[in-house]
């Protein structure tokens, strides 16, 4: 991006000029001697099979100011545990990897089970999260950066540029989400485009000015799943473990702190990940059930803001959001053309018919039952109900690590 | 106590006593023989000059005084016709009797309740033994808004020096406030009017064997009438001028009483508090007026020791209470050095939300949880002299009011947390 | 010559008369072990049952017990491992009841042994329990009070009342399992003793100044503490 807007409530730090990578670094070393940072990573096995990683593991090996590496590793075997272990033994600084599938890290869900607190089916929302518990058990660190492991166009720059302004004492943000274009022949990232910012818009319309829509609305793309922040924030955060899971942070991050301490930071010129297919007709599959979760816990967090919903609200909802989806539409379409893109104008509208389809499934499931949230608790309330867990758990992935 | 209660029986049939009262005054002692005498005067004296048409009783619950005290309350004279133009209809009545069960100011409230239930009193109010700056007005103050307006508890609002009352001030205020959504300024005060049907309604409760019969008699009182929809609003005393404490009582034996009375009642009450958001001014009668009062010292290096060594030596405790993350934020403000330290207010509202909710957990003895507070509170309390010493009385009070919104702003947290 | 046949008979003879009179013997002993397995089974059963009803093992995970065991690198639930304790018990009584039924004089004597000896292996253990929570107890109280009262070594004194308490409660196990009683009481005496008396030494020797610093301090205040704050 190369303009320098400021969105309405949080900041937003662009990328000016040209940034020199070494400076970066250089003060990266000095701030994160004071405040110690870990970088977690998300990652499936199959992930260690892909390029992606080769990649990110090269650009890795070359950071000096992460302290350690806490990489939690989903649906891998215990062999496949270990290849990954030497996979990732090529860093010369500490990694952890958490086995999720393995006999002790299930032994630490089950206790959590068992005592009334459910963690959520397996997913990133759940990955993520027993990772920022370990953080906090070994108490090393202070910083928390995350972003995944299918990142193909991955530079240490991106880490580099969403650290720094947590670690930076003098910026004092408490949470810094990445943004970026995605961009090949075509544009991408078409449940922002076309899902949340025209539902964000059409329930603004309806709701009047909500402080958390505004909130939202500030984000240039609230579904990167790069951000950095403190390790408070893990404490007492409670996470989804579906696909809300990154407005669901974005929400707990608006009700615990002041937007003041919040900020977005363009990581990179350009972005690539593996893409999600479009399934209309199955919705518990690819990005259909992805924007159904993101609509619910949209609504859900609406609701618990206060917000009354009903029948007719949705049937309104869903006509104005299907007016600014088509104007959307035809915005891109001229940007795409100024730019030589190519635009598939009738993908599009495929998927803007299906994002309709999500948004009346999330509507049909808040109005049945508004109570069911698929959220994990915060390890504050984890460890309340449990006192030594996290000593549990950092015993069980130390031992794993051995 | 069974010399005392043998005793006591006798001086209940020596003294004189009407079997019905309309207003009760209760008078809690132990070896105030110095100061029960005015008390008694002017109590007696506000009686016969406001409510000259009632029947009205003097009760002196006493905990086995050897200095005379009942004595001092039977002698107490009163001329009145210095004050008063006609005689009064009904002379005022006295009574002084030793309570039984624990030692203490609730033991004492208890025997008061009895005997406001027993005379069918329609308007009680209870005043401490060691007031020096007591005059008959407050009689009225205190008994008007029970007696002519309806209420069924009043509590006293006093003007105080600045940093006096930190426990009410940093906990006990802000806390019922946020969770019943009453602005009662002073929920320990020491001075409470209350109805005859409010009385009976704390006497049935089982409570005496708890920390409630000591100095958790006030934060009850108060809590228990808000928390059960009584009506309640609070009346402006002037300054509260008494004795000083007995120094054998600590402070962490004081705030264990309190804090743990104040804890027990939030979990009672969860399903009264949950639902409350905000909160309201209660009715406040009496004219405001603030008062100079005389100069207080404070030793802020020696609670600042108190709370860096707590740090350093209770880190087990405070990081299983509070978690890693707010403990890291304590031990790094009890790194600024002198004047500059402070306790920042969302810190401390949590930090007392999470002692609220660990109490409730019983993650540890109640006891050692809440004295593992004190260093916290020594803390908060020197940050808060420190903010509020250039300042003037207003400026004190705002600072309460920040701290006070604080606390309703993270009431979700608690919630949260309890859940 | 016949008397020669006779004595390299005898010993077959005495053998088999000794084998045929021994194998009932073994027969109750391989009955009562499998009645002992069954038992045990049986046992184990009803108390699984019995401690999913009390969700035993959320229990033990809010009392911190699991996360105790899981430190010590023992992974199974809380449950498990009180199962297996109780059967393999179990297994054991009943196996030396059955070796019992051998009739062996040795065999005999140990499990005599075994039986007398169990009451003091189960006091001794209880004593550890009630021990442990005891110390946890105490020194978690001096640690607090030291620390309200100002002093700078609170962990230390804490450390140290819990060190003399430990001490004490395992020369108490140790007397219980009469484990060269003579011994665990003479080095009681001296750890315990040398422990007071190294104490007494060192805040008499080296505390003379501090004790007076405090003293003196304390005065001082009195004398200048005309009005404290007030905290209710």
């Amino acid at each position: 991006m190369s303009d320098f807007y400021q969105t309405d409530i949080i900041t937003t730090l662009h990328r000016l000029g040209t940034p020199r990578l070494e400076r970066l670094e250089y003060e990266l070393e000095g701030f994160t001697k004071q405040r110690p940072m870990t970088l977690v990573l998300p990652a499936l096995y199959t992930e260690f099979q892909a390029d992606a990683i080769k990649g990110i593991i090269e650009e890795l090996k070359k950071v000096r100011y992460v302290k350690e590496i806490v990489l939690s590793l989903g649906r891998a075997s215990d062999d496949e545990f270990d290849r990954a272990r030497e996979f990732m033994s090529a860093i010369p600084y500490d990694v952890k990897i958490l086995h999720n599938e393995g006999k002790r890290i299930k032994e630490v869900y089950a206790t959590i089970d068992r005592n009334g607190l459910w963690a959520g089916e397996d997913g990133k929302g759940r990955s993520a999260w027993l990772a920022y518990g370990y953080v906090m058990a070994a108490a090393r660190t202070d910083v928390i950066a995350l972003h995944d492991c299918d990142i193909v166009s991955y530079s240490r720059e991106m880490l580099a540029r969403l650290c720094y302004p947590v670690v930076n004492p003098n910026i004092d943000v408490v949470f810094c989400k990445g943004f970026y274009s995605r961009v090949t022949d075509r544009m991408h990232g078409r449940v922002t485009r076309l899902l949340i910012t025209p539902l964000i818009r059409a329930l603004q319309k309806l709701v009047g000015g909500h402080d958390f829509l505004a909130f939202l609305d500030s984000f240039r793309y609230p579904l990167a799943g790069e951000f950095c922040m403190i390790t408070d924030l893990a404490w007492v955060n409670r996470i989804p473990w579906d696909w809300g899971l990154e407005v669901g942070v974005l929400s707990e991050v608006f009700r615990n702190y002041s937007p003041r301490r919040v900020c977005q930071v363009d990581i990179s010129d350009n972005y690539e990940h593996k893409h999600q297919s479009l399934s209309a007709d199955d919705a518990s599959k690819g990005l259909m059930r992805m924007s159904v979760d993101i609509s619910k816990t949209i609504f859900r967090v609406l609701a618990a803001e206060g917000v009354v919903f009903s029948e007719n609200f949705f049937k309104s909802l869903e006509v104005g959001y299907l007016r600014l989806a088509e104007d959307t539409m035809v915005k891109y379409e001229a940007d795409a053309t100024l730019n030589g893109l190519v635009y598939d104008r009738h993908e599009e509208a495929k998927a803007v018919e299906a994002f309709v389809k999500a948004i009346y499934k999330a509507s049909q499931v808040l109005l049945e039952n508004p109570l069911n949230t698929p959220l994990i608790p915060s390890w504050k309330r984890v460890s309340s109900a449990i006192p030594g867990v996290l000593d549990m758990l950092r015993a069980a992935v130390d031992e794993d690590n051995r | 106590m069974l010399p005392c209660a043998r005793r006591g029986r006798k001086t209940d049939k020596m003294a004189e006593q009407p079997e019905k009262a309309d207003i009760i005054v209760g008078i809690p002692s132990y070896n105030n023989a110095d100061t029960i005498g005015h008390v008694v005067r002017a109590v007696d004296a506000g009686l016969t000059k406001y409510f000259p048409g009632k029947k009205a009783v003097i009760v002196n619950s006493d905990g086995g005084s050897s200095d005379g005290t009942p004595e001092a309350v039977r002698s107490a004279t009163v001329d009145h016709d210095t004050f008063l133009i006609s005689h009064p209809a009904y002379p005022v009545n006295r009574i002084s009797m030793p309570y039984n069960g624990i030692p203490g100011k609730g033991s004492a409230f208890r025997a008061i309740f009895q005997k406001a239930v027993d005379m069918q009193a329609e308007a009680c109010c209870v005043v401490d033994s060691d007031l020096r700056s007591i005059t008959p007005e407050w009689i009225e103050l205190l008994l008007t808004p029970v007696a002519k307006k309806g209420f069924d508890f009043v509590a006293p609002f006093y003007s105080r020096h600045k940093f006096d009352g930190t426990i009410t001030n940093s906990i006990v205020y802000p806390m019922t406030r946020a969770l019943y959504g009453k602005r009662i300024r002073q929920p320990i005060g020491g001075e409470f009017a209350f109805s005859g049907a409010l009385a009976e309604f704390y006497l049935k409760q089982d409570v005496w064997n708890t920390q409630v019969a000591r100095f958790g008699i006030d934060i009850w009182m108060t809590t228990e009438a808000v928390a059960n929809s009584f009506k309640v609003c609070q009346t402006f005393l002037g300054a509260k001028i008494h004795d000083p404490k007995d120094p054998a009582s600590s402070l962490s034996d004081m705030l264990v009483q309190v804090v743990t009375t104040l804890f027990d009642l939030t979990e009672k009450h969860s399903g009264a508090w949950m639902g409350v958001k905000g909160s309201a001014d209660v009715p406040t009668f009496g004219f405001r007026y603030h008062v100079g009062l005389e100069p207080v010292k404070v030793n802020v290096e020696k609670m600042l020791d108190v709370f860096r060594i707590g740090v350093k030596e209770l880190s087990g405790i405070w990081t299983d209470v509070l978690g890693p993350g707010d403990f890291k934020e304590v031990e790094s403000i009890s790194a600024v050095p002198g004047a500059s330290f402070r306790f920042p207010s969302g810190l401390w509202t949590r930090v007392i939300y999470d002692y609220a909710t660990a109490y409730y957990r019983k993650k540890m003895s109640s006891e050692h949880l809440i004295k593992s507070l004190v260093p916290l509170y020594l803390g908060r309390t020197a940050s808060f002299v420190m903010e509020v010493e250039d300042k003037d009385h207003d400026g004190a009070e705002a600072e309460i009011e920040k701290l006070c919104l604080e606390f309703e702003d993270k009431k979700s947290y608690l919630i949260n947390n309890w859940r | 010559m016949e008397n020669f046949f006779e004595l390299l008979w005898q010993p077959f003879r005495d053998f088999w008369a000794g084998l045929v009179g021994f194998i009932p013997n073994f027969l109750a002993m391989l009955i009562i072990i499998a009645a002992g397995f069954f038992v045990a089974w049986v046992v184990k059963a009803v108390l699984s049952k019995a401690f999913s009803a009390l969700s035993f093992d959320a229990w033990c995970d809010r009392a911190g017990l699991t996360a105790m065991a899981r430190k010590a690198n023992v992974w199974s639930k809380p449950s498990d491992i009180m199962l297996k304790v109780v059967y393999w018990f179990l297994a054991v009584v009943f196996a030396m009841i059955g070796l019992t039924a051998l009739r062996l004089q040795a065999i005999d004597s140990l499990t005599m042994q075994f039986f007398t000896y169990l009451p003091r292996a189960f006091s001794a253990l209880l004593i550890l329990i009630i021990g442990y929570v005891i110390t946890g107890f105490v020194s978690r109280a001096v640690l607090i009070a030291a620390v309200n009262a100002g002093y700078r070594y609170a962990k230390l004194l804490a450390e140290a009342v819990r060190m003399l308490l430990i001490v004490l409660i395992l020369a108490m196990a140790l007397e219980q399992l009469q484990v060269a009683p003579g011994i665990v009481v003479a080095a009681f005496s001296i750890i315990f003793g040398g422990i007071v008396i190294s104490l007494a030494i060192a805040f008499g020797a080296g505390g003379i100044e501090a004790a007076r610093k405090v003293i003196e301090k304390s005065s001082e205040e009195k004398k200048e503490s005309d009005r404290d704050i007030e905290h209710l």
